[in-house]
């Protein structure tokens, strides 16, 4: 069962190359904008670089969770899903980590790049890498939320952001300080177990939350 | 054969305290057949969709087997198929990757030979030529036929299909008829929703107007 | 008198009438009562002068805007669990007040930082978690409005509002800790002296005042809820033509 929820996702992704794609682009294309914007300047860059990185990703997340259950929604499988007599919870959480491995995983690859882009030491681009591969699910799973909470909204381009950008904040806080404590030498374990936990807190209840959310949202 | 039984009282429904349906009751058992009819917008699609639990009535009970389907020990999933007006299946994937996908969702179809019943399946409703297409590119009709098709496979027992003959050509409609007839010769309920068209074959099935 | 008729619209429409009157004409006396204890008669402060006498205005605004998410956060568990009506409309109807709160405790917040912090904005621990709070109260907000059918608004809202109370402890100490890391020169810090009993009792005192003003408020609002709500229903109409 496993094996065949995994190879639809996949299939579907590597039909639709643009899903894999599109954000990877933008999100190279809005972290180029920033030194045009800031000027060239490489102190202030390499200080400020977490920040950049950290809101990139956040726009990029939001880009690709923000209507992820609306085609469902509109050919009608939401409803099968919720008249099957299966788990549901482990479909929806092997749907978080296909999204999460399709449009997040790409950006964290190519971290190197914007390491060399923005000239930042090896330890500084160790704890960005660490920091996205913890902190880009709980994004994702957020995301997801947003977006099952908006289904039955018909307009909501902009609706799931507004939602969910609040709730982002502790994972953009720890992330954020730990890049910044690795770049000025200083101990950055602690926000990354911290990071962690958060991870471990909600992945867990993200499957049953998306279901009732789901099913909430479809009765009307 | 097991006894099934479904049973609605007084179920009642409303959206901006304007009725959808009220007090509606109904008794269903083993071999029947039961055609939900009635207007555009008279709560059709509402009241199968109350049947499978996807919309809440707001009084009233809906009964599977004397057990309210809202409660927890309700085997009501265990022994439904819904088929909504929208076909559930994926645009992107092939017309057999999606009959393999939705066979994943009906825990009583048997899937160490799956291939070869989609197979059987595909040639029951001459989709055989459809098989590797994607379902972005069959005509509607052909979607509808896919979607509808899941009842070959399962060995479910309450039927719930909302407008289950829109799109669909004259052959099709007699494909259909017979496999509701299997259902019933298998003991099953069947649920489905019309506006005009009536199926002709079967006889003593059970009319709901929901007009009134 | 059993917990399902005081849940029955219809029932407190009708009774609710008079309450939200007299409630009002005696939240207004003790409000002008607790403003002039606080601006005239409570004691000057050593250390801010006047200015610290917004605190009767800013303190319990700021406690309400938690307490509001609370009580919120209940009525949308109540609501969800036991599909209690009046409980959706309860909740619901809860968020305009609470960001309501919100809002005057950040802008009284600005006023009396102008004079102490020498700027209206500083990037505070409460402060900010304060502002996120706002924003919170505002995406459920915008959230309900966005859905036609406002029953299925408000239950989508109150799961946001579940949700939230979980995560509003998480951004209140990450937001914090954040705060401890990047505590710049010019933000002064002072220490707490215990508050003299002259100025703790009028506070409390607003305190107990702002909480009337919520409840005021609140079944005002869900009688207006249920007239959105209900104008279609027999009893309304029923009513309405007595």
């Amino acid at each position: 069962m496993i094996k065949i929820f995994i190879k639809k996702e996949v299939n579907i992704y590597f039909r639709n190359l643009n899903y894999i794609f599109l954000p990877m682009i933008f999100f190279f294309l809005i972290i180029s904008v920033f030194p045009l914007v800031l000027g060239p300047d490489k102190a202030l860059l390499s200080k400020i670089i977490p920040g950049i990185i950290w809101i990139t990703v956040i726009l990029t997340t939001l880009l690709s969770s923000n209507n992820f259950f609306k085609d469902d929604y509109d050919n009608g499988i939401i409803e099968t899903y919720l008249t099957c007599d299966i788990s549901i919870e482990l479909l929806l959480f092997i749907r978080i980590l296909m999204c999460w491995l399709f449009t997040c995983f790409p950006i964290i690859f190519f971290i190197p790049l914007v390491s060399i882009l923005f000239s930042m030491s090896f330890e500084s681009t160790l704890t960005v890498f660490l920091t996205l591969i913890i902190g880009t699910p709980i994004l994702i799973s957020l995301g997801l939320f947003g977006s099952a909470l908006t289904l039955g909204v018909a307009k909501n381009n902009i609706l799931t952001p507004i939602i969910i950008v609040p709730f982002y904040i502790p994972v953009l806080i720890f992330s954020a300080s730990a890049i910044e404590s690795a770049n000025s030498g200083l101990p950055y374990e602690m926000q990354i177990y911290i990071l962690a936990a958060l991870l471990a807190l909600i992945l867990p209840i993200m499957p049953y939350l998306l279901k009732y959310t789901l099913h909430i949202s479809i009765n009307s | 054969m097991d006894n099934i039984e479904v049973k609605v009282v007084l179920a009642s429904s409303f959206i901006d305290s304007q009725f959808i349906f009220k007090d509606l009751s109904m008794h269903l058992k083993n071999r029947d057949i039961l055609f939900v009819t009635g207007k555009n917008g008279c709560g059709k699609t509402t009241f199968i969709k109350s049947l499978c639990g996807i919309h809440r009535i707001e009084s009233g009970s809906i009964l599977f087997n004397k057990i309210s389907i809202y409660k927890q020990n309700c085997d009501l999933k265990n022994n439904i198929v819904y088929i909504g007006h929208k076909n559930s299946l994926h645009n992107d994937l092939t017309v057999s990757e999606n009959l393999k996908y939705l066979s994943e969702f009906d825990s009583s179809i048997y899937k160490k030979n799956l291939s070869q019943e989609i197979c059987k399946l595909l040639d029951f409703f001459n989709l055989q030529k459809y098989k590797n297409y994607m379902v972005s590119k069959i005509s509607e009709g052909n979607k509808k036929k896919v979607s509808l098709s899941r009842l070959f496979l399962t060995k479910k027992k309450i039927w719930l299909l909302d407008e289950p003959l829109s799109f669909l050509d004259d052959d099709t409609k007699n494909l259909l008829e017979e496999l509701i007839l299997r259902n019933r010769d298998f003991g099953g309920i069947t649920i489905a929703s019309t506006h005009t068209n009536f199926l002709h074959k079967i006889k003593d099935a059970i009319f709901l107007d929901m007009n009134t | 008198m059993n917990i399902s008729k005081i849940a029955n619209l219809r029932f407190f429409f009708i009774n609710s009438r008079l309450l939200g009157f007299y409630l009002s004409f005696i939240t207004l006396i003790l409000f002008l009562f607790g403003i002039a204890w606080g601006l005239f008669i409570a004691p000057k402060d050593y250390l801010q002068g006047e200015s610290y006498r917004i605190m009767y205005v800013h303190v319990p605004a700021a406690w309400l805007s938690l307490q509001v998410y609370i009580f919120m956060t209940i009525a949308a568990i109540i609501s969800l669990i036991w599909k209690v009506k009046i409980m959706e409309i309860a909740s619901i109807e809860c968020a305009p007040i609470g960001a309501f709160f919100t809002l005057i405790a950040l802008i009284t917040g600005m006023i009396w930082g102008k004079p102490t912090w020498g700027t209206y904005w500083v990037w505070d621990a409460r402060l900010t978690s304060e502002l996120i709070l706002l924003f919170i109260y505002i995406g459920i907000l915008i959230l309900y409005s966005s859905f036609e059918d406002k029953r299925q608004g408000s239950k989508v809202a109150s799961i946001l509002a579940i949700v939230g109370l979980i995560n509003i402890p998480i951004i209140h100490y990450s937001v914090e800790w954040w705060n401890t890391l990047h505590q710049g020169p010019t933000v002064m810090k002072f220490d707490r002296p215990s508050v003299h009993s002259s100025m703790l009792i009028p506070l409390i005192y607003m305190f107990f005042v702002f909480n009337l003003y919520f409840i005021t408020v609140l079944i005002k609002r869900i009688r207006l809820g249920i007239c959105h709500r209900e104008k279609n229903s027999k009893w309304f109409e029923d009513y309405i033509n007595d």
